[in-house]
């Protein structure tokens, strides 16, 4: 049996929780109107699931990571730019790594997502890292794409009283 | 005899709009006199919505026989064009408008054209609209009772009073009964879908046209969960002549735009709107001047070969109707822009359209829309109907010297985002019916329809301009399209949101990575065809639907 490192296991709790997007800090969603994210923890396991909004439309999506080992996500979510043609291939996987850093006040994910282009399907290697902000009431979230230059950095803040 | 004079009436303007693509010596037109009027912006129900309607019936029934009464909106209003065309129609039509200021001066001018008054109660929303199916087929003017004392001044007489005919009543009641009193006496060609802004605000600009074209009114709902509405509506709609249209807008209250457009689609109707686009009463009795010829800017001819190199090739189109939006806002002409125009306009609005030619820079390329004459949904087009209102698009497109058709189904669609993709069966219908286009664009968000057969390529939007987002993220999005689109050449086709401007555009384009080409959209399309470097795609019927028809 292979010792798995001790970050692995030290998920912090403070991350728990729902966390609501602070959309006139954060860089301006596409196609969304609003995002919660909802972090639910057990042991190395890592649900991150987004309540999405626009308009009167609602989706719930869930990713599942894990600390501990690697893990194929089916129909990976993409928080994407939906002006963008850049489409979630159905039923495809996606190779996702999540690790704690920073003495666990940081996840980080890092996931190869198939994306559908008008050219072919082709893999967007994304960087996620989702930082506690001291205090634990506030949650940043930078995303890297391996095909934008540009970061997206999300700022959340903790939501307390629902689930 | 009725739709036979109407017809008839249609005939004269397509004729007039092809006599007009010939050439014809230049003539000074005789100078003509009509009545101008200066709108301001206060349609709330409180407000000045009582007034606009009392004027827009009274310019629906003066403008029967001629055109007389011309409105003109302020700047801020969404039919940017109605004082450029004002400035138009004197100076290519030699109009002498003469202002009439006031409520009082109109009825003054143009009650004669009236034979009386039907009273509309505000508190009941749908009256509003029954006692424009009354103006238009008993000639009266549309008040509420505070203005009887003022119609009556000028000798009106009551010809209908709706105040407690309806009360309590639901709108399918309402409408119900308005069928079985008036359906009869309206015009089959057309019906007025008087919907759009609802509640505190109303904007029925449009009710001149269906007044004076005896136009049943409405504002029925689409939406599968007001059942007895939607009944209501599939029974008219059943009742309308082949291909006939519907004017006007949905209800921002009861249904959504892609609910609505299904809906007459499915009958093999098409929609002319907004239920705000004003004059058309006016507008529809000009025809293009002495000597017009639409002459396209076109940036390729229709036989030309053009070959890809291996670098980005972008290209702009506004599909939002030409009469709104970008055209009006500053930078126009600095970026190769195609602009998607109205076709039916040749019959309803010709003068406009001879305005958007005249004003148009040699970077402004017109492009037919949407999916045919008129907005309609082509997936849900019944198969008999679809070959006969192509057949007329392709009439229209050769008035207006148009190489490219551009195609928009939202009806899976959720507003500007979603599933915008065409079924394999329309594509076939398309390139069946279009054999000498360039080509076909499809789309208005973003979507994944995609073809090449023989010369004309099917290119959907890879990306759409929202007017709210920052530009450096819209800068960002395009390059990481171009990043994630790494065969060369790459063809990014994009639409412009009515509300951008063409300089922040400009802007953007300085910040796109690679080698990047800005051209016209049939240049596009030509170089599309020459290296089919995206997929051949068709809406797949595992694909998200928002909305799943009826």
């Amino acid at each position: 049996m292979t010792a798995l490192p001790l970050a692995a296991w030290a998920a912090n709790p403070a991350l728990a929780g729902r966390w609501r997007l602070d959309t006139k800090r954060s860089s301006a969603l596409d196609g969304w109107t609003a995002w919660d994210l909802v972090v639910a923890l057990d042991g190395t396991r890592v649900d991150l699931r987004h309540d999405m909004q626009w308009r009167s439309t609602k989706l719930t999506a869930t990713n599942t990571a894990d600390t501990a080992r690697p893990t194929n996500v089916k129909d990976f979510f993409r928080v994407e730019q939906r002006h963008m043609a850049l489409y979630q291939v159905r039923g495809a996987e996606t190779p996702v790594k999540a690790e704690w850093l920073d003495g666990e006040r940081t996840l980080r994910v890092e996931a190869v997502v198939p994306v559908e282009t008008s050219q072919a399907t082709v893999p967007m290697r994304i960087y996620q890292e989702l930082r506690l902000i001291e205090g634990d009431r506030e949650l940043v979230v930078i995303e890297l794409h391996s095909t934008r230059s540009k970061p997206l950095v999300y700022r959340f803040t903790k939501v307390t009283g629902e689930k | 005899m009725r739709r036979l004079i109407i017809v008839l009436v249609g005939v004269v303007f397509i004729a007039a709009g092809l006599r007009a693509a010939e050439t014809a010596p230049a003539k000074v037109p005789a100078p003509r006199s009509a009545w101008v009027m200066h709108f301001d912006g206060d349609w709330r129900v409180v407000g000045g919505l009582p007034e606009k309607i009392l004027l827009v019936s009274l310019q629906g029934l003066a403008n029967r026989g001629t055109a007389q009464l011309y409105v003109v909106h302020p700047k801020d209003f969404q039919w940017e064009i109605t004082e450029p065309l004002f400035e138009f129609y004197q100076r290519k039509h030699g109009v002498v408008f003469t202002e009439v200021k006031t409520a009082e001066g109109a009825l003054t001018l143009f009650a004669k054209h009236a034979k009386g008054y039907v009273i509309w109660e505000p508190a009941v929303p749908a009256t509003m609209n029954v006692a424009f199916t009354i103006a238009g087929l008993d000639d009266a003017v549309v008040v509420t009772a505070d203005q009887v004392a003022q119609v009556e001044s000028h000798g009106l007489k009551k010809i209908d009073d709706l105040r407690g005919r309806y009360t309590g009543q639901t709108d399918a009641q309402i409408y119900r009964d308005a069928v079985t009193r008036y359906w009869a006496r309206c015009a089959r060609d057309a019906i007025m879908l008087m919907g759009g802004h609802a509640g505190a605000v109303r904007m029925p600009a449009m009710a001149d046209w269906g007044i004076r074209q005896k136009m049943f009114f409405h504002d029925l709902s689409a939406n599968p969960k007001h059942p007895e509405e939607v009944a209501l509506g599939k029974e008219l709609f059943a009742q309308l002549d082949p291909l006939g249209t519907v004017f006007g807008w949905h209800s921002y209250a009861k249904d959504t735009e892609e609910q609505h457009t299904t809906l007459l689609s499915t009958f093999g109707l098409r929609m002319e709107g907004l239920h705000n686009l004003p004059n058309l009463s006016f507008n529809c009795q000009f025809t293009f001047t002495p000597g017009f010829k639409f002459t396209n800017n076109h940036g390729v001819a229709l036989d030309a070969k053009l070959t890809a190199e291996k670098k980005v090739y972008l290209a702009f189109v506004q599909s939002d109707s030409i009469g709104i939006g970008v055209w009006t806002k500053p930078g126009r002409g600095k970026l190769p822009f195609g602009w998607q125009v109205t076709m039916n306009w040749t019959k309803f609005s010709p003068a406009a359209l001879e305005y958007f030619h005249e004003s148009a820079t040699k970077n402004d390329t017109f492009i037919g829309g949407l999916s045919g004459p008129g907005y309609l949904y082509p997936n849900h087009i019944p198969a008999d109907k679809f070959g006969p209102l192509m057949a007329e698009a392709r009439k229209l497109m050769a008035v207006l010297d148009e190489h490219v058709l551009e195609i928009m189904d939202n009806s899976a669609a959720d507003g500007n985002v979603g599933n915008a993709d065409l079924t394999k069966e329309t594509v076939d219908r398309y390139y069946a019916a279009f054999p000498d286009v360039i080509g076909f664009i499809n789309g208005y968000g973003p979507a994944r329809t995609r073809d090449l057969r023989d010369s004309r390529a099917m290119i959907s939007y890879d990306y759409y301009v929202d007017p709210r987002r920052p530009r450096d993220e819209v800068a960002a999005d395009l390059n990481e399209l171009i990043a994630i689109n790494a065969k060369r050449p790459y063809f990014l086709l994009v639409h412009v949101r009515e509300s951008n401007d063409v300089n922040s555009l400009v802007e953007i384009t300085k910040q796109l990575d690679g080698p990047v080409e800005i051209v016209p959209v049939d240049v596009f399309l030509k170089l599309a065809a020459s290296n089919q470097t995206y997929t051949t795609r068709y809406q797949d019927p595992e694909d998200p639907k928002h909305f799943k028809g009826f």
